[in-house]
Order: structure tokens, then C-alpha cells, then sequence
């Protein structure tokens, strides 16, 4: 009888965790389309009105901007991503990164966060501990002809084809 | 002609922008921000001793991420001292992107309108601070290995300067635009931090040809342009007429532009 009790108590714990620590904590953003630094630094001022973000590191040669981001928050990559566009600019690349405890996936694992729905392809079966990254596969996330190429790729994923803003098709690297 | 592929091959090479001079690319400011510009010519008049000076101070504003608006008020010394001439409006609309890493190319549509008072002496028209009347056209620019070439081609027509001043009827009061412009960053060859001062060189050609009695003029622009604190702009541009069928009173002379952009200016 005790033991069944500490079973389920366990496995609660278990369930708990698996859906807790899915929120960002840095994000890689690859921006397409700039020419000069004052390009750059549009994105920059435009990235740093969020109140999520904590610091921006910017690699003016690669058009790269690494994004701190505060604890407990619940910024989507969506956002993010309109950020980058009010700026003018579009979004090459996005590689976030999160925290896991003992999660369990596989291909086509879907796991629910917040807002946000995550999909994991392209990804063998393993278990995310601790901090992952990951690349986001799906449409103004990549460029439009890497888009192109997924959608052929990833044509056995339904979901991605239906280019859902709320789902977030997730790559392990 | 080939001095233009020459200048294309040069811009491939090294990394350049798009902040071009004379004119637009179809890019916009970012959401949200403001932007001032003082605009200043003095152009140097060819039947006449002396400069003629234009000073054009400029508002932008980037309503949205394919939306921009600019109002300017033209000033110049051609009667005595400064006087206020006009004013005008522009707008453009960036309607087609494709971008990619290392390439994106871009149109839009845009437009002027403008009001001005001066007296009409030239041939040559233009709703930038010499003629009341409307400009509307499209505007391409291609980004290659950070190398921007932007084209634009639009329609120009104008009316009577006011009441005192009216269009000429002897004259083409309507004209077809077109430029080519090619920008490339000289320093820095590798970007520290967003404090570097960069600087640009552009070559623009500017040409115009009147609707209706088909003379043209054709225009190469020069410059130089300093980006600081990658938050203002600094612009230095020589203007040399290449040909002209028709008059111009004084087509040859140089600009200094200065611009700074206030970020998240408007939420």
C-alpha cells in the first residue's frame, strides 16, 4: 500500500516536470536581408523594447543576435520573430534554446507549453535533460528557399505542412 | 556600358549598403521610427553668377514594417535670402520581398506630391523643390553578397507654380525618371561594434526624359557617405551633368545631407 502511494507520488512528479521547463532561455537569431550596421542596430533597438530580453550580443559580421532572455518568461518565438520584421529585416535562422528535465522524445513527440506547441522532427529517439537546442524548421524561420526544401523533407510531418503559427516544428542539435 | 559592368563587378566583391543619396531603395525605416533629414544643394548656376541654394528639411516615419512617409518643406535662395518655396509628401510601400543569407531582393511603389510657389526657369522638371505636381513609380533593389544596386523608374507630372508662376504651355509639363544606383561599404573591413563609424562610396546615375518633346538629361552622382554611431547619417555627393538636350539653369553642384534616426520613436 505504501509503496503504490510513493509510485504515483513519483510518477506525478514525473508528469509535472516533463511539462515545467519548456520556456526559452537564449535564442539565436540569424537575420536576413542587412547591409549596414545601422541595419543591425534597427533590429537591435527593435529586439530590445521586449521586455523578456536581457541582453543582445550582436555579431555585425555574421548578422547574428544572441538573445538573453528573463527568467520565467513567456515569450513565443513569434514575437521574436515580428520583431525582427517590424525592423525590416526577416529572420535566416533561429536556434533556441531550452531547458528539459528527463524528457522523452521521438520523432513527431508533441508536447504542449504554454502557448506554445512543439513538434519535434527530424529528431531520434533520446531523452532532453538539461539545457537543448534547436532549430526552428518552420515557415519565417528559415529562409523561403530552405522552406521550400523542409516542405519536401518533412512531408510526412502533417502538421508542418499546415504551417500553423502556433506550432513550433523543433530540430535537436 | 562597361564602365557599368565595372562598377557592378567592384560592388560584388566587398560589402556594401543601400542608404543611397539621390534616392529610396525599397527598403524602409524600421517600425516605428523617426527620422530627420537636412537636406542642402548648392548648385552652381550656369547662365548666371553665383550658387543656387536648397535646403529641404525632412520628417520620416516608418508607420509600419512595408510603410514610410516622409514630409519636406523646400527652402532656397533664389529670389533674396531664403524664402520658403513648398512643401511636399511622400509615401512607399514595399510590396515584394524575397530574401535570402546572402542575397534579398525588393520592390516597392511610391509617390510624391508637391506644392511650390518659385518662379519656373528650367526645362528640366522636379517635384523635389523646384515644381508643384506628383511623381509616382516603383523602386527595385537587389542585394548580392552584400552589394546593393537599386533602379527606379517613375512618372513626373507638374502644374502651375501658383497663380504668379504658371507652367510654361511651350514646354513638357510631364517627364519619365530613371536611376541607377550602386553603393559599397570601404570601411570598416570588419565590423567591431555598432560605435564604428562606416563609410560608404555610391555612384547614382539620374536621368529624365519629357514626355512630350522627348529630350533628356542624364546625371552621375558621386558620394560619399559617413554612418555614425550607426544612428546618423552624413552624406557628401557632387552632381555632374553627363548630357542634357534641355535647359538647366545650373544642373552641377553638391549636396550634404545630414539624417539622424531616432529609434522606437512611436510604440
Amino acid at each position: 500500500m505504501k509503496i503504490s502511494k510513493l509510485n504515483i507520488l513519483i510518477a506525478m512528479l514525473l508528469l509535472s516536470l516533463t511539462t515545467t521547463f519548456a520556456q526559452l532561455s537564449k535564442v539565436e537569431i540569424v537575420a536576413t536581408g542587412l547591409t549596414c550596421s545601422m541595419c543591425s542596430n534597427a533590429i537591435n533597438k527593435q529586439l530590445k523594447k521586449l521586455p523578456e530580453i536581457e541582453k543582445v550580443d550582436i555579431d555585425l559580421n555574421s548578422n547574428t543576435f544572441t538573445l538573453f532572455l528573463t527568467k520565467n518568461n513567456t515569450i513565443s518565438p513569434k514575437i521574436l520573430k515580428e520583431s525582427v520584421q517590424k525592423a525590416g529585416f526577416f529572420v535566416g535562422s533561429m536556434i533556441v534554446t531550452m531547458a528539459f528535465d528527463n524528457q522523452k522524445i521521438d520523432n513527431n513527440t508533441k508536447l504542449k507549453k504554454d502557448n506554445l506547441n512543439l513538434i519535434f522532427i527530424d529528431s531520434n529517439a533520446k531523452i532532453l535533460n538539461g539545457l537543448q537546442k534547436f532549430k526552428v524548421l518552420d515557415k519565417g524561420y528559415v529562409v523561403m528557399k530552405d522552406f521550400k526544401k523542409n516542405q519536401k523533407l518533412y512531408s510526412k510531418y502533417p502538421t508542418y505542412l499546415l504551417e500553423n503559427e502556433d506550432d513550433y516544428h523543433l530540430k535537436t542539435l | 556600358m562597361k564602365f557599368l559592368l565595372m562598377l557592378f563587378m567592384i560592388g560584388c566583391s566587398v560589402s556594401a549598403q543601400e542608404l543611397f543619396v539621390m534616392t529610396e531603395p525599397a527598403s524602409n525605416m524600421p517600425t516605428g521610427s523617426i527620422g530627420a533629414r537636412l537636406g542642402q544643394s548648392l548648385m552652381k548656376e550656369q547662365f548666371e553668377s553665383g550658387y543656387n541654394y536648397h535646403l529641404m528639411p525632412e520628417i520620416m516615419f516608418g508607420a509600419n514594417k512595408n510603410l514610410m512617409l516622409h514630409a519636406s518643406a523646400f527652402i532656397s535662395n533664389r529670389v533674396n535670402g531664403l524664402v520658403v518655396e513648398g512643401g511636399g509628401f511622400y509615401s512607399k510601400y514595399r510590396f515584394f520581398t524575397v530574401d535570402d543569407v546572402h542575397s534579398h531582393f525588393r520592390l516597392a511603389v511610391f509617390g510624391r506630391a508637391s506644392v511650390n510657389n518659385a518662379d519656373i526657369h528650367q526645362e528640366e522638371i522636379e517635384t523635389m523643390g523646384h515644381n508643384t505636381g506628383f511623381e509616382t513609380g516603383f523602386v527595385a533593389t537587389q542585394l548580392i553578397n552584400k552589394t546593393s544596386i537599386s533602379t527606379t523608374i517613375s512618372f513626373e507630372k507638374v502644374f502651375d507654380n501658383g497663380r504668379k508662376n504658371p507652367f510654361p504651355a511651350a514646354q513638357s509639363n510631364s517627364a519619365t525618371n530613371y536611376t541607377l544606383s550602386f553603393g559599397q561599404l570601404v570601411y570598416p573591413k570588419t565590423y567591431r561594434s555598432l560605435k564604428q563609424t562606416n563609410i560608404n562610396l555610391m555612384v547614382e546615375f539620374m536621368g529624365q526624359r519629357l514626355n512630350e518633346n522627348r529630350k533628356s538629361y542624364l546625371d552621375i552622382v558621386p558620394s560619399f557617405q559617413f554612418i555614425i554611431n550607426s544612428q546618423a547619417r552624413v552624406d557628401l555627393a557632387y552632381r555632374k551633368q553627363i548630357y542634357s538636350e534641355m535647359l538647366r539653369t545650373a544642373p552641377n553642384g553638391i549636396y550634404l545631407k545630414l539624417e539622424y534616426t531616432f529609434f522606437n520613436a512611436i510604440n
